[in-house]
């Protein structure tokens, strides 16, 4: 059996889960705390790619991405090029998947106690500091639940990579392109065998995540 | 918390970063070709490979996707559309080769029986059978196989009434899995695609629909467009030809 998807897929979901937290949390904690100007246009905006379906949303990106589009020759000025690489599967993942860290971040930030962060501020704590030692600590089981949903989305990832990133063996072809592909060239054993790579991952994982979780509190 | 964020950084680095012995050299020929295409071609590339020692990545899917893939810069040198319509409109747009454009086969449609069902279905009026619920045919507004099967359907004056039964697949894989799964009792699909083992097949006459005229040309794009003529040239060669024949096409020169 062929590895490199499998190699290739769990590269592509925990970089896509790294940026998708490093973006997805700073908006979840923008929406739950502050109001500003086209507040609520954000909040439809995120929630965008779960209502479009995938491979949709791929045709669009790839218009946006694809060596004629904006940001395509924007890159290719720069001497880089986006789509068809594994980088514009990281990037599929991440659009299918950071409307979940937001949501489920937005949630567990919403539940904290304001008069807790007030009295932070109070001892004279910067919002930095009351954001890393009040807020996260006690929303961060809403934002590791989003985590995890993101990093299975970006792992289960199909439409929107197969139109950004091809389906390209031995380069773009990501785990479940490759089982979609086996599929279809009627390789049933290879592609069940890909699927239950998938799925053990997934429960190792999250299994993990459920010890590691009763370990820390 | 920090602990996690430098944890976290360490991931990216470790995901992000570059050169891992994932990372495979780039073949050097990559082939985008039409779905119905995908047991000929499985047969006919390690050929190719070792004749000429090339490497060749085939993709396989949607006829229209990868139109629209390579229109964007989409990596394939050679492009084997199962329609002829998509690659003269991408020539018109100057991101095919119009020298390259080459005629390599014509499809055949055939009538597909699930083994699971029972009676093998010999022609297109058995489909009218209640104990036949379900149909299944490529959906015919973008699949060229779809539209053929409509074709026929209509000149068969079938198509209404058995427009309450059918249901379309993306691509004529696709379709036929419906049929493999027994979901659908019977469809219409590729012959090229048609000798699996859960399916019994006829042919249905070439007369009832359109040619399904079948072209391949080179990408623009492409940086090796020799080595891509070079593979249209095997298909269509003495290599080639007695797989695609085995495979259900009808060959140039032949139609």
């Amino acid at each position: 059996m062929d590895s490199f998807p499998i190699w290739l897929s769990l590269r592509v979901a925990l970089s896509a889960t790294t940026l998708t937290l490093l973006t997805g949390v700073p908006i979840a904690w923008l929406l739950a705390r502050k109001r500003f100007a086209g507040r609520n246009a954000l909040e439809a905006v995120v929630v965008l790619p779960l209502v479009l379906p995938p491979t949709v949303l791929g045709y669009y990106l790839l218009v946006v991405i694809g060596y004629r589009g904006p940001i395509g020759r924007a890159l290719a000025a720069l001497g880089l090029e986006l789509a068809f690489t594994p980088g514009a599967a990281v990037l599929a993942a991440c659009v299918g998947s950071i409307a979940l860290v937001i949501k489920s971040a937005q949630a567990g930030f919403e539940t904290v106690d304001g008069q807790l962060e007030q009295a932070a501020r109070t001892l004279g704590r910067s919002e930095w500091s009351v954001f890393w030692n009040v807020t996260l600590p006690l929303a961060w089981r809403s934002v590791l639940a989003g985590t995890v949903l993101a990093f299975c989305r970006g792992l289960g990832e199909f439409g929107i990579t197969l139109m950004v990133a091809g389906n390209i063996p031995g380069r773009t072809q990501t785990l479940p392109l490759a089982i979609y592909d086996r599929v279809q060239a009627n390789q049933m054993g290879e592609a069940n065998a890909l699927a239950l790579v998938a799925v053990g991952i997934v429960v190792v994982l999250l299994f993990g995540l459920s010890r590691f979780a009763r370990l820390r509190y | 918390m920090r602990h996690s964020l430098s944890l976290g950084l360490a991931l990216a680095w470790f995901a992000l970063g570059p050169g891992s012995a994932a990372a495979a050299d780039p073949p050097s020929l990559t082939v985008f070709a039409a779905a119905d295409l995908t047991f000929a071609f499985k047969e006919i590339a390690p050929r190719f490979e070792k004749a000429t020692g090339a490497r060749v990545a085939l993709v396989f899917g949607s006829t229209g996707n990868f139109a629209h893939q390579i229109r964007q810069g989409g990596p394939a040198d050679v492009f084997f559309a199962a329609d002829q319509s998509f690659v003269e409109d991408l020539i018109a747009e100057g991101v095919l080769l119009r020298e390259t454009r080459t005629l390599y086969a014509q499809g055949r449609i055939v009538l597909a029986t699930a083994r699971a069902f029972g009676p093998k279905l010999t022609e297109l009026r058995s489909l009218l059978d209640p104990r036949v619920r379900h149909v299944a045919i490529a959906n015919p507004v973008h699949a060229p196989y779809g539209r053929a099967a409509e074709q026929a359907l209509r000149r068969a004056g079938l198509w209404e009434a058995l427009r309450p039964k059918l249901v379309f697949g993306e691509n004529i894989r696709h379709t036929l899995q419906f049929v493999q799964a027994g979901a659908a009792e019977a469809g219409i699909v590729a012959l090229s695609v048609a000798n699996v083992p859960e399916v019994d097949w006829v042919p249905i006459d070439a007369a009832m629909h359109a040619p399904l005229d079948q072209a391949a040309a080179i990408v623009r794009r492409s940086p090796r467009p020799e080595l891509g003529l070079a593979f249209i040239q095997f298909v269509n060669g003495p290599d080639g030809r007695p797989i695609m024949k085995r495979f259900g096409f009808m060959l140039p020169g032949e139609f």
